[in-house]
């Protein structure tokens, strides 16, 4: 073989790998782009309804105390979507960056639901109690938290029970009675007691 | 038979005697009270070490358990009330486990003149003391109060004698503050009944485990509860 054949088959081969190389190039980036598009996005919550104002009453561990925070919330006009909506508000408070009470990821509420008179019932996950801080403080302030939270925005509840994964719970997380109804009058002056020290 | 042999003497003198003793007490109030007082019954503290057994309660850190603290508190607590002469009880002291009920059961048998049920947290700063939080409304049918509410009757002197013991470690300049809690068996109680989480004043959990931390809250609250005692007394005047 020549020399001149030799480069022409060279060269040949050369645009080959480059073509091949060109090649790979697109089909990787079109095996993104498809990747992208299958994967779940996370999305925000939709805020659906009017954006109204909600009060929260939020659990600081240091010192020991509630604290009142108005939040501007979009809310359904249902009232069990609304109360759920506000509750998770809450939970994103405590499971979120810098937490005056910290809270395992992933904490949330199932249900709410509304038993006529005056009864809620809130069904919470396992993270939520399993992630609570086991202490008497750190579990009555949560409880006071919900229950204050609650009763602040949907007025007409007089008594709150809790369920976790839908079955009674005995106690939040080893101190606390988590399986007994919690009277709204009764937690508000335990609110009162804790948010003026 | 002769057992079933009974006299007319005999039966009369039956009858009397269940006559005498239903009127006894109501035949003359106005009747001076027998010379004798009855002896005074002793003070007794109850000691609950909460959790044990099974339940070890919160992991303070990962080699110390809850159960753990709340025994060691409870047995110097223990020794300090007897070094200033208080008897005391402990609900537990090894490692049991105990339902809430069965803690409210023992204590209801030995009335005494407070219950204290030691807790351990890492949250909080110092002491703090809590009395029941009870639900307002029960099953109770008059005189007969619900298991869950037992401890209503006796609920403002539960919380007249947090004040005083909150008060008196407060003098020490030890950080202690009063407050209300849901937690068993607090509401089944008959006595006056406390519980006390101890947590740590410097914000590092291992104080709460330390020999000298345990030694002086159990000093501060052995003195609290020494100068408490005329009103703790069943004497005193002021129980029930």
């Amino acid at each position: 073989m020549t020399s001149r054949s030799l480069l022409v088959v060279t060269l040949c081969l050369l645009f080959l790998a480059i073509a091949m190389v060109l090649y790979v190039w697109q089909l990787r980036s079109r095996a993104q782009v498809e990747a992208t598009l299958q994967k779940p996005q996370i999305v925000a919550p939709p805020a659906t309804g009017t954006v109204r104002q909600v009060t929260l009453w939020v659990a600081h561990d240091d010192p020991g105390v509630l604290r009142v925070q108005a939040v501007s919330l979009g809310l359904s006009d249902e009232r069990q979507r609304k109360t759920e909506a506000i509750l998770r508000a809450l939970l994103a408070i405590y499971t979120g960056k810098d937490s005056p009470h910290h809270l395992a990821p992933g904490a949330d509420v199932r249900n709410v639901y509304f038993v006529d008179p005056g009864l809620v019932v809130v069904d919470v996950n396992a993270e939520l109690a399993d992630g609570q801080t086991s202490g008497i403080l750190p579990e009555q302030l949560m409880v006071a938290s919900l229950v204050q939270t609650l009763s602040s925005n949907s007025p007409g509840i007089s008594r709150v029970k809790f369920l976790v994964n839908g079955k009674e719970r005995e106690t939040l997380a080893g101190h606390v009675d988590f399986s007994s109804e919690y009277e709204v009058s009764q937690m508000s002056d335990l609110a009162r007691q804790l948010s003026s020290e | 038979m002769p057992w079933i042999n009974i006299t007319p003497k005999l039966l009369a003198a039956t009858i009397f005697a269940i006559f005498a003793g239903f009127q006894a007490p109501s035949s003359n109030p106005d009747a001076p009270e027998s010379s004798t007082p009855p002896a005074p019954k002793p003070l007794l503290i109850m000691i609950d070490p909460a959790h044990g057994g099974t339940d070890p309660g919160a992991l303070l850190t990962a080699s110390t358990p809850e159960k753990e603290i709340t025994l060691n508190v409870a047995r110097r607590l223990k020794q300090e009330l007897n070094a200033r002469g208080i008897s005391s009880q402990l609900v537990r002291d090894g490692d049991l486990t105990l339902t809430p009920d069965q803690r409210a059961a023992m204590t209801n048998a030995a009335d005494p003149a407070l219950y204290i049920a030691l807790h351990a947290s890492s949250l909080g700063n110092g002491m703090r003391v809590f009395t029941a939080l009870l639900p307002g409304s029960g099953d109770d049918k008059g005189p007969f109060l619900s298991w869950d509410r037992a401890q209503s009757a006796t609920l403002p002197r539960s919380k007249a004698l947090q004040a005083q013991l909150v008060s008196a470690v407060q003098k020490t300049r030890f950080p202690t503050q009063a407050s209300s809690a849901t937690v068993r068996p607090l509401n089944s109680l008959r006595s006056p009944a406390i519980a006390v989480e101890i947590s740590p004043t410097t914000g590092d959990v291992a104080q709460v485990s330390a020999n000298g931390y345990q030694q002086m809250v159990c000093a501060a609250l052995a003195n609290a509860i020494a100068s408490l005692a005329p009103s703790l007394h069943p004497t005193g005047g002021a129980r029930r």
